[in-house]
């Protein structure tokens, strides 16, 4: 068959599945089939990792060496652009967001030992008193989504610190993680560290299951079960939100049309509701100009920067449009209610819409979507902190200190953000959502005093 | 005994299934000998079944009447022509609204050794003890084991498994209560395998991944069983592979497609041509299988189709049958008169569009 041929990968060697899946692009365009790995090939391939787990850590040099490959390499045949061109046209993402992941994905390897030197309290604590931090675990498994490459950190930053790694790449997607997988091969890992295993989401949840720890990422019906697990951490809707507290300038335009529709609003990041203390339709006016604004080419142009979708989602962002756009929503693009578009190639882009409500409980309220969507609803301060929470980044328009101190101290809201900050700007171990290396690592005292000082003495 | 055939259902040996299906027609609309149940329905059909209806191609002019089989009294399904005792009451699944029952007294047993002959033809552990890993109760899985079991001068073991339960539990998210109830059933086969000599085991594709997840079991089914035999759902083609040539290398594996309604059609011996690593071939004397598109014609070889069966004993009679499987159409190899059904898999759910949630 012709196109691209993606297999699984058991503990580092390709396998040839009997089990096949078409992979159909946002055209609707067969781009080549996935081998893929039925429950079995799963647990043989837990079975042989845990077998040979060690738990020793990954070097640096070889995850440098890996990045440079995953960004630069002819990796199975595909070159960096091929990549992209099959990432844009599996997921409907814009190359420049596809670009800009790679760059994410290498800077985040790179700066890997940063990272986690800030992740962890500090372990000399006198002499002959240390505390070693040591994998919590063995096995490690990553069940990815589509929506955009550069989560795949996550699981590098486990094989990094001494885990063997399960992928289940993301359905529509599986490119990402296989590169990454190719290239740390190439790289030199060793192979029982890693499978790539694409398959159903019931054999994600058995990975899930049979591995020391794990993440999750998708929607809250792919998170559910694992909401309240201690060794599987979850990466649900990001909810991201802004508070604006202050009067609307260019200035103030720009870094929210930024904030929502940088990367194509793929991104969990990306705000998706801003709540104001002044008139909701009058910011979402403002903001509609901007959003009215944004065009882009077709998605797999190399600078094409606004997302797409195939058919049967445009269908499902469709109706789900509509049921929001009522009750009271008004909707300030030109696109209208229905802001899908038929593109000649055959995909459908979602053109981006914002919505207000003068109800802050109104359904639209905390609808997250994937491309630049926003709800303007109202905030007061006698609504409290609780409609600024369950979110992922809260980015904080406002000089009340009071109300900034309430925030940061709201469990509810995992990143808080001040004045014109991207939700994503931080440094090697700042929390993007918890702290990663405390999830997958467990302390122990290691005390070598020996007889000295003994209390009994 | 009551298990005497009438003259009216004295079958010739060389009697073909469409001359099967005349006589056998006359049996169950005849107000002597037909079962209450089809000669109610006979005043309901717009042709007469004894005139119209002349070869298995002409079985499709029946409604499929299955659904019935969810509430109305067993006892009616019985054939006056049959009298006595000794039927047995068998149930249907369940997985969507009430379970279909049907009634059976001779036509599984002829089945069963038939199917025994088949089994036989892989060169199954025989004679051998059973360990039966499957559903048990109303469920004919196990009442089918057991009369292998028996034909092989095998004593029978078999655990409590009720699949329902499960299907209950896995439809409200209660993951780990499924797991739970899993290892229950793990440990009560462990716990039989520790001391019995069991060399056949028979279980469903679900269980058979569980005893490969748990390397201890897995070592000790490795050690004892030299046939494990297959059936209840369907497994991917590369699981079967993952089955024969990674966890049971060593071991006879065989596969069963069949249901309550039709019985069952086991795997037949595979052949070097084969494109496809299992293939089932029905029971040829009483059942007949089209897999059929959308518009209910009979696919290519090759292609897959939707199970369409119709089951035609002395004792029960059901036309026209569309289940959920589908299949693909196998051409007959050997002395086989049936096509083959092979990649047996359930009808995809039509497609609601998920919900699209967060930016996933």
């Amino acid at each position: 068959m012709a196109g691209i041929v993606v297999e699984p990968i058991v503990c580092g060697r390709p396998v040839r599945s009997l089990d096949r899946a078409p992979l159909v692009d946002v055209r609707g365009d067969l781009l080549g089939e996935v081998g893929t790995a039925p429950r079995l090939m799963a647990v043989g391939a837990v079975t042989r990792a845990r077998r040979s787990a060690d738990g020793t850590p990954v070097g640096h040099d070889l995850l440098l060496r890996a990045a440079d490959l995953f960004a630069t390499a002819d990796l199975d045949g595909e070159t960096p652009q091929e990549y992209e061109r099959r990432v844009a046209l599996a997921a409907g993402l814009p190359r420049v967001t596809v670009r800009n992941a790679v760059a994410d994905i290498v800077r985040s390897l790179t700066h890997l030992p940063a990272t986690t030197r800030a992740e962890l309290p500090g372990t000399r604590l006198g002499d002959g008193y240390d505390t070693a931090w040591v994998p919590a675990g063995r096995l490690f498994t990553a069940v990815m989504a589509s929506n955009h490459p550069a989560p795949n950190d996550s699981w590098l930053h486990a094989l990094a610190l001494g885990y063997s790694v399960l992928v289940r790449p993301g359905t529509r997607e599986p490119f990402t993680a296989r590169r990454l997988t190719l290239a740390l091969l190439a790289a030199g890992l060793a192979e029982h560290r890693i499978s790539y295993l694409p398959c159903e989401r019931a054999v994600g949840e058995y990975l899930l299951e049979a591995a020391d720890r794990g993440i999750v990422y998708g929607g809250s019906d792919a998170v559910r079960r694992w909401a309240d697990s201690a060794t599987v951490t979850t990466r649900g809707p990001g909810r991201s939100r802004v508070l604006l507290d202050r009067p609307l300038t260019d200035e103030v335009l720009d870094h929210l049309t930024v904030s929502a529709a940088h990367d194509g609003g793929t991104r969990c990041n990306n705000i998706s509701l801003v709540l104001t203390t002044g008139d909701p339709r009058q910011v979402a006016a403002a903001l509609a100009a901007r959003f009215d604004a944004l065009a882009s080419p077709e998605v797999s142009a190399p600078d094409a920067t606004l997302p797409v979708v195939d058919a049967a989602r445009a269908e499902g962002l469709r109706r789900q449009l509509a049921g929001l756009t009522g009750g009271g929503a008004v909707v300030h693009t030109a696109a209208g209610a229905d802001p899908l578009v038929r593109l000649p190639d055959g995909s459908h882009r979602p053109l981006p819409t914002v919505l207000s409500t003068d109800d802050p409980r109104h359904p639209a309220v905390g609808v997250e979507l994937p491309f630049p969507f926003v709800v303007v609803a109202p905030w007061r301060r006698t609504d409290g902190t609780a409609a600024l929470g369950d979110a992922l980044v809260l980015n904080l328009l406002t000089d009340d200190a009071d109300l900034r101190a309430a925030v940061v101290a709201d469990p509810s809201v995992r990143k808080v953000t001040c004045g014109l900050t991207l939700p994503w700007d931080g440094a090697p171990g700042i929390p993007h959502e918890g702290n990663l290396s405390l999830f997958l690592l467990k302390s122990k005292g290691v005390v070598t005093t020996g007889a000295r000082d003994h209390a009994l003495a | 005994m009551n298990t005497m055939t009438t003259a009216a259902v004295a079958s010739s040996p060389v009697e073909t299934f469409d001359e099967r299906l005349r006589r056998l027609l006359r049996w169950h609309f005849d107000p002597q000998t037909g079962s209450p149940f089809w000669l109610r329905q006979r005043g309901l059909l717009d042709f007469d079944p004894l005139r119209d209806i002349d070869t298995a191609a002409d079985l499709v002019r029946f409604p499929d009447l299955t659904d019935q089989l969810r509430h109305v009294p067993v006892g009616d399904l019985i054939p006056r022509g049959l009298t006595g005792t000794g039927f047995r009451v068998y149930e249907s699944g369940g997985t969507s609204g009430a379970p279909k029952r049907i009634v059976d007294r001779d036509y599984r047993r002829r089945l069963l050794s038939w199917a025994m002959q088949r089994l036989r033809a892989h060169h199954i552990a025989d004679p051998a003890h059973w360990l039966h890993l499957g559903p048990s109760g109303p469920h004919v899985f196990a009442y089918d084991c057991a009369r292998y079991a028996a034909l092989g001068n095998g004593l029978f073991h078999t655990v409590d498994f009720d699949p329902r339960w499960v299907k209950k539990l896995v439809a409200a998210g209660e993951a780990d209560t499924v797991k739970r109830y899993v290892r229950h059933l793990l440990d009560q086969a462990a716990e039989v395998l520790r001391s019995q000599p069991v060399k056949v085991l028979s279980t469903t594709p679900p269980l058979i991944e569980a005893i490969c997840a748990d390397p201890e079991l897995h070592a000790a089914v490795e050690r004892n069983v030299e046939t494990i035999i297959w059936a209840g759902t369907s497994f991917s083609p590369e699981s079967l592979r993952q089955v024969e040539e990674v966890f049971f290398p060593d071991t006879t594996i065989v596969g069963i497609y069949g249901n309550t309604l039709m019985g069952v059609a086991p795997q037949r011996p595979r052949l070097p041509d084969d494109r496809h690593l299992c293939v089932f071939e029905p029971y040829a004397e009483a059942v007949w299988i089209d897999l059929v598109d959308d518009d209910g014609a009979v696919v290519d070889y090759g292609q897959r189709g939707r199970v369409r069966l119709s089951l035609v004993s002395d004792e029960m009679f059901l036309p026209n049958v569309i289940e959920r499987d589908t299949a693909v159409r196998v051409e007959p190899v050997g002395d086989a008169t049936v096509d083959g059904l092979a990649e047996v898999g359930t009808v995809a759910e039509v497609g609601d569009v998920r919900v699209i949630e967060g930016v996933y």
